[in-house]
């Protein structure tokens, strides 16, 4: 039977929430479009993680486990997805839309010389391939995109789609990774991972992004605190990751990471449509801008006008007081 | 060293778009340069300027992106080759980027740059597809790039999705560029000026052996229309003293959103 391969990314010791969502959807297409549902996990210790593929409706996992996959590098990756495509016998090659996917997924398509819908906010599975709608020019519009070809490759942004769980029992294959290292052109020299980064900002429940009303130190100080409150992760406008303020690992928008927690706090930020494009998916947003015409309002759940320190000092306060 | 750039005319994504029967039109109707591929000229002439060497500039398209490349020989580069098509529409980055390899498999280079996507469609595709017809290493998303041109190797500083991952190329090899890389620089009026009297080699799609309509019938993707943005419910401002404001939210945190 012909199948649908979702390929679950992990990182830190756990497999995305981007990929569950992923996942998620694409047991609902499998299911109605008749087709078995596989997934790959690519790791240096893939077996880790078949549990939760169990869990969210995989009927098949393929593990590949390899020393390399223990930091993200290309060459590697797009071998170790070329075999699970082979291997599984997939039409449908899902994955989340992330910097290690975007960094290999056109090499990819161009390997197995298929059809490919990146970064698409919705996917269905048709008799004859897949459609999907993606955002353009600047995420101020939706591109309705379709390919026919006999394998197509999806990236979905993260948030497009709710996590459900299906227990299944799977069958597991180990593949042994085919992969000659003197293929491996490139070296990776050093991570340098931003500073305090404690919570893994594209997966957080809770973000608290600063903007550019968030002029120093002390500004970014409450920022920190008001996501250590909820455990949550800090983020950032474009302006105040090259003013400097802010690390560019914590960039959010069109450039930056796209997120989509259940509560966003956007601080001192406009709301630039490159910025809007990175969080827009969020469940609940709130706005603080002492500006009442900024365009953030329109895309808040509560908006909060007037000066940021004030009301973030208040905040911090009451939000203590609510959780003790 | 050879820095050749691959660089897009794009719609102005600042100015207002409309939807009319499912396609987009602009009033402005203006092109410009790609700012990921103005980037990549950006970091290419900053690296040749330190190390020696030149930048050529490679678009495909229609007769109307000249304008685009002369743009980018008014910001320093030294030469252009115009793949020139007879239709106006786009093709899919995978058919991009296989024209762009015939053109290269003949080409001299050490470094190909791209821009990371492009504001228009934000696909991001077309560079890693492109180092795979040509089998180079290569690396997207860069942020940082330094050349040692004793060892022959390319370093990229790219933004992954954990931290800044610093990879060594050896060259040739192909990089994608991030507009957080640089600031591109503005034309001078001699730039603008030198940049009338520079070669642009302009090639037909015959002249690297394809065919325009075959390329177009092997089109693995299409387009089949564009749609409004799904409406946000509006929510609420609040207004008063901040006091005010932020017991207000805590209460709606408490009592509707269920997060407190």
């Amino acid at each position: 039977m012909s199948s649908i391969l979702v390929y679950l990314a992990t990182s830190g010791g756990s497999v995305k929430r981007s990929s569950l969502e992923v996942l998620s959807h694409a047991k609902k297409e499998a299911d109605s479009a008749g087709l078995s549902l596989n997934t790959v996990i690519v790791d240096d210790s893939a077996a880790d993680f078949v549990d939760v593929a169990k869990k969210h409706g995989a009927q098949k996992v393929y593990t590949i486990s390899n020393s390399l996959f223990e930091n993200h590098l290309n060459t590697p990756l797009i071998a170790a997805l070329e075999q699970a495509v082979k291997e599984s016998g997939a039409r449908v090659l899902a994955m989340p839309s992330m910097e290690a996917t975007k960094d290999i997924l056109g090499a990819l398509a161009a390997k197995l010389d298929s059809g490919v819908l990146p970064d698409v906010a919705e996917f269905s599975v048709t008799d004859s391939g897949v459609d999907g709608v993606r955002p353009v020019m600047a995420a101020k519009v939706h591109q309705k995109v379709r390919s026919t070809a006999d394998l197509v490759l999806v990236s979905v942004r993260s948030g497009s789609y709710d996590v459900d769980e299906n227990e299944t029992d799977a069958e597991v294959s180990n593949l042994t990774f085919d992969f000659d290292e003197a293929n491996l052109k490139a070296t990776l020299k050093e991570i340098v991972s931003s500073s305090g980064e404690g919570v893994d900002l594209s997966e957080a429940p809770v973000v608290v992004a600063g903007g550019r009303g968030v002029k120093d130190e002390e500004g970014k100080q409450m920022i920190e605190e008001l996501a250590s409150l909820f455990n949550g992760a800090v983020g950032a406008s474009r302006a105040v990751t090259e003013s400097g303020l802010f690390p560019a690992t914590t960039q959010i928008g069109q450039t930056g990471k796209v997120v989509s927690p259940q509560l966003y706090f956007a601080v001192g930020i406009s709301g630039a449509i490159q910025h809007i494009a990175g969080m827009s998916n969020s469940k609940t947003i709130v706005a603080i801008n002492k500006d009442p015409d900024a365009p953030i309002f329109e895309y808040a759940t509560y908006g909060l006008v007037g000066d940021l320190y004030k009301i973030l000092t208040m905040l911090i306060e009451e939000v203590k007081k609510a959780k003790s | 060293m050879k820095f050749s750039v691959c660089i897009k005319q794009v719609p102005d994504v600042t100015a207002p778009i409309q939807i009319k029967d499912g396609q987009l039109t602009q009033d402005t109707n203006r092109l410009v340069l790609d700012a990921y591929s103005a980037s990549a000229v950006e970091e290419s002439l900053v690296l040749t300027e330190k190390h020696g060497g030149d930048v050529e500039v490679v678009s495909v398209g229609p007769d109307k992106v000249k304008e685009t490349i002369r743009k980018a020989l008014a910001m320093g580069a030294g030469s252009a080759v115009h793949i020139q098509t007879e239709t106006e529409e786009s093709f899919d980055s995978a058919t991009y980027a296989k024209v762009l390899a015939a053109y290269y498999k003949d080409a001299g280079y050490d470094v190909i740059a791209v821009g990371k996507q492009s504001q228009d469609s934000d696909a991001g595709l077309t560079g890693s597809m492109l180092a795979a017809h040509l089998d180079l290493p290569y690396a997207t998303n860069a942020v940082g790039l330094e050349y040692d041109a004793d060892a022959k190797k390319l370093t990229v500083t790219r933004q992954g999705d954990s931290g800044q991952e610093i990879i060594e190329l050896p060259v040739p090899c192909l990089v994608s560029c991030s507009n957080d890389m640089n600031d591109p620089r503005i034309p001078s009026l001699k730039g603008i000026m030198k940049s009338k009297k520079k070669p642009v080699d302009v090639k037909s799609l015959s002249d690297l052996g394809l065919d325009e309509s075959e390329l177009k019938s092997a089109m693995k993707t299409e387009v089949l229309g564009y749609e409004e943005l799904p409406e946000r419910e509006p929510g609420e401002k609040f207004d008063g003293e901040p006091e005010e404001q932020v017991l207000k939210l805590i209460e709606k945190f408490k009592n509707e959103a269920g997060v407190l």
